[in-house]
C-alpha cells in the first residue's frame, strides 16, 4: 500500500510538472502545444545518452534540459508566424519525428530497445525529487504567473495584434514562455528516466500528450491548482486500470483502452460545458478609487 | 508632424489605397473621412505597421517609421485604436489599461526574479496611471469588470484608455463614435480636444460629417482609395464633390 502511495504520488508529481510547462504555453499564453511530449521525451533521452556514452548523470541532466529549449525555439521559430491550428500541428509533427528518429538512430539510446539508464532504488528518494521539482516549478510558474508578464501573456493569448500595437514583440515572448516551459518539461523527462531506469521510444507517443492535455483542460488550464488536481484525476485512474482490470476480469488491454475513450469524452464535455475546467482563472481585483 | 506620403495598397487585384497622402501636424485634430469601403481602416493599419504597403512611406517628425513592424511602430509613439475594439477580453478593465503602459520592468523574467523590488516599483506607478486614466474617462466604477462586460461605447473608451497609457504622441482613432451613445460622444468629444491642446497628433476616422466638421481643425476625404479633397471643415463642406460623393451613401 505504502508502494502505491509512493509511486502515486511520484507519477502525479512528474505529470503534473509537464501540466504546469503546459499552463504556461497554453491556459497563460494561448499557445496550442500538440507535441508537449516532445521535451519530456528529450529530457529523458540525454539522461539515455548520457548513461549509453558513460556520462555522469549530471550531464544527462544538463544535455536532455538544455536541448530541451534549444528544439523548442527551433520549432516555434519557423511556426511562429502561422497561425494557431498550424502551430498545434507543427509541434505534434515534431515529436513523433524525434521519436522516429530515436527508434531508428541506435547509436543515440539504444533504438527500439530503449537503454538502460541508473535507476533511483530508493524510491522515498524519488518521491522527494518528484516533489522538489514540482514545488519548484509551481513557485516559478506562480511568479510568472502573476506578474506584469503574465498579464502581457494573457493579453497575447486574447488578441496577439494587441500586444503588437502596444509595442510588444509577440513572437520574442512566445519564445520566452517556450524556452522556460521547455526546460521545466525536459526535467520531468530526465527525472522520469531516473525514477523508471530506462528510456524507450515506446514511452513517448502522442498518446502521451492527449493524456497531458486531457488533466490540463479537465482541472482548468488556466491556473497552477487546476492543472494538479486534473493530473491527480487522470493519473490515479491510469495507475488504478490494473486493480479495475482484475476486480471486473476484462483484460487490461481493453481496461486500458476504455480509459483512453472516456478521457476523450471528458475533453469533449469539459470543452463543450465548462472550457474554463474545474477550476476558472481567478479574477485580479484591483483598488480603482483612491490609495 | 506626421506624414503618410504615396501610400498604396492592393488587396489582390482590388486597389484599395492608391497613392494616398495625408499629413497631421501637432497639436491638430485631423479627420479621414470617406464612404464605407473607401479606405480609411486601411490607411490607418499602413501607418500603424500592421499591414505592408505596395508603395509609400510614413515619417514623423522628419523619421522615418518602418512598415510593417507594428511592435516598433508603437515604440515611435503611434497609436492605434481599432473600429471594433481589440481588448484583452478575459482580463478586467483595469488590467487591460494596465497593459497599455510601456517600459513594465516585471515584463522581464530576468527583473522578476533578480530585482523584485524594481517591479514592485514600477507595478504601483502604472497601478497609480491606470486609475488616473479610468477616472478620466469615468470608467473607474468599470474596474474591476470583465472587458468582455462592457457596452460597445465603454469598450470604445477602455480602447483609448490603453493607449493613452503609453503617452502616445499619435493617436490613431478608428471610428471612436460609432455605436456609442450620445452622452459618451459628447464626453469623447471634450476628451479629444483635451488632448489635442496637450499638443498630440489625433487622426480621427469617422462616418459622420457633422461630428467631425465640430471637432477637426484639418480633413482628408477618402473615396474608393483615392484623396478627393482635402481642407478645414468649412472647405470641404463647400466642395460639390465631396458631397456628390455622399449622396446615396446615407452614414
Ligand atoms: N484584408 C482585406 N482583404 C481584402 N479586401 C480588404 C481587406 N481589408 C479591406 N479590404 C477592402 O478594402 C476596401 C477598404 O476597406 P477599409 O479600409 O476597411 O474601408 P473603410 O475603413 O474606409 O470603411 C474595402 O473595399 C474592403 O472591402
Ligand atoms: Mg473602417
Amino acid at each position: 500500500m505504502t508502494d502505491f502511495i509512493i509511486f502515486s504520488v511520484t507519477t502525479i508529481a512528474i505529470w503534473s510538472v509537464l501540466g504546469i510547462s503546459l499552463h504556461l504555453q497554453f491556459g497563460l499564453t494561448g499557445l496550442v502545444n500538440f507535441g508537449q511530449v516532445l521535451p519530456f521525451a528529450v529530457g529523458a533521452y540525454g539522461a539515455g545518452f548520457a548513461a549509453v556514452h558513460g556520462l555522469p548523470i549530471w550531464a544527462g541532466a544538463l544535455i536532455g534540459c538544455g536541448l530541451a529549449p534549444l528544439i523548442g525555439v527551433l520549432v516555434i521559430l519557423p511556426a511562429g508566424r502561422l497561425t494557431q491550428d498550424y502551430w498545434a500541428l507543427v509541434t505534434l509533427g515534431a515529436g513523433e519525428i524525434f521519436r522516429l528518429a530515436m527508434l531508428n538512430i541506435s547509436g543515440i539510446a539504444g533504438g527500439v530497445e530503449g537503454a538502460s539508464v541508473v535507476r533511483l532504488g530508493d524510491r522515498t528518494l524519488a518521491m522527494v525529487l518528484a516533489l522538489v521539482l514540482l514545488t519548484g516549478t509551481a513557485l516559478f510558474a506562480f511568479r510568472m504567473d502573476r506578474s506584469p508578464l503574465g498579464r502581457l501573456l494573457r493579453v497575447l493569448r486574447e488578441d496577439e495584434t494587441l500586444a503588437a500595437t502596444l509595442g510588444r514583440n509577440p513572437l520574442r515572448f512566445q519564445l520566452v514562455v517556450t524556452a522556460v516551459s521547455w526546460v521545466m518539461a525536459g526535467l520531468a523527462g530526465v527525472l522520469y528516466a531516473h525514477v523508471t531506469g530506462y528510456v524507450s521510444p515506446s514511452s513517448f507517443m502522442v498518446i502521451e500528450t492527449f493524456v497531458i492535455w486531457t488533466a490540463v483542460v479537465l482541472g482548468g488550464p488556466n491556473t497552477i491548482a487546476g492543472v494538479v488536481l486534473g493530473t491527480a484525476v487522470v493519473q490515479l485512474t491510469g495507475v488504478s486500470t490494473r486493480f479495475i482490470a482484475q476486480w471486473s476480469h476484462l483484460p487490461s488491454e481493453l481496461v486500458a483502452n476504455l480509459r483512453l475513450a472516456a478521457f476523450g469524452a471528458v475533453l469533449v464535455l469539459v470543452f463543450l460545458f465548462r472550457p474554463q475546467g474545474v477550476i476558472p482563472e481567478p479574477k485580479r481585483r484591483y483598488n480603482a478609487d483612491s490609495r | 508632424m506626421l506624414i503618410a506620403a504615396d501610400i498604396s495598397v492592393a488587396f489582390g487585384g482590388f486597389q484599395a489605397l492608391r497613392s494616398v497622402s495625408v499629413q497631421a501636424a501637432p497639436g491638430s485634430i485631423v479627420g479621414l473621412v470617406g464612404p464605407n469601403g473607401s479606405g480609411k481602416s486601411t490607411l490607418l493599419d499602413v501607418i500603424a505597421g500592421l499591414r505592408q504597403p505596395d508603395g509609400g512611406k510614413v515619417q514623423l517628425d522628419g523619421a522615418t517609421v518602418p512598415l510593417g513592424r507594428p511592435d516598433v511602430v508603437a515604440g515611435f509613439g503611434i497609436g492605434r485604436a481599432f473600429q471594433v475594439p481589440r481588448l484583452a477580453r478575459r482580463l478586467t478593465v483595469f488590467q487591460n489599461v494596465m497593459v497599455g503602459a510601456r517600459g513594465q520592468s516585471g515584463e522581464k523574467l530576468s527583473d522578476l526574479f533578480l530585482r523584485p523590488g524594481r517591479v514592485a516599483r514600477r507595478e504601483r506607478e502604472v497601478e497609480a496611471a491606470a486609475r488616473d486614466i479610468l477616472r478620466r474617462l469615468d470608467l473607474s466604477h468599470k474596474a474591476n469588470d470583465y472587458a468582455s462586460d462592457l457596452s460597445g461605447g465603454q469598450q470604445k473608451l477602455l480602447s483609448m484608455g490603453i493607449l493613452l497609457m503609453a503617452h502616445p504622441r499619435v493617436l490613431l482613432l478608428d471610428e471612436p463614435a460609432a455605436g456609442v451613445n450620445p452622452v459618451l460622444i459628447e464626453r469623447q468629444i471634450r476628451f479629444l480636444r483635451e488632448l489635442r491642446d496637450e499638443g498630440r497628433i489625433i487622426v480621427l476616422v469617422e462616418h459622420n460629417m457633422e461630428m467631425v466638421a465640430n471637432v477637426c481643425d484639418h480633413i482628408f476625404v477618402l473615396d474608393a482609395g483615392e484623396v478627393i479633397a482635402a481642407g478645414t471643415p468649412m472647405q470641404i463642406r463647400a466642395d460639390a464633390r465631396v458631397m456628390r460623393s455622399y449622396l446615396g451613401q446615407p452614414a
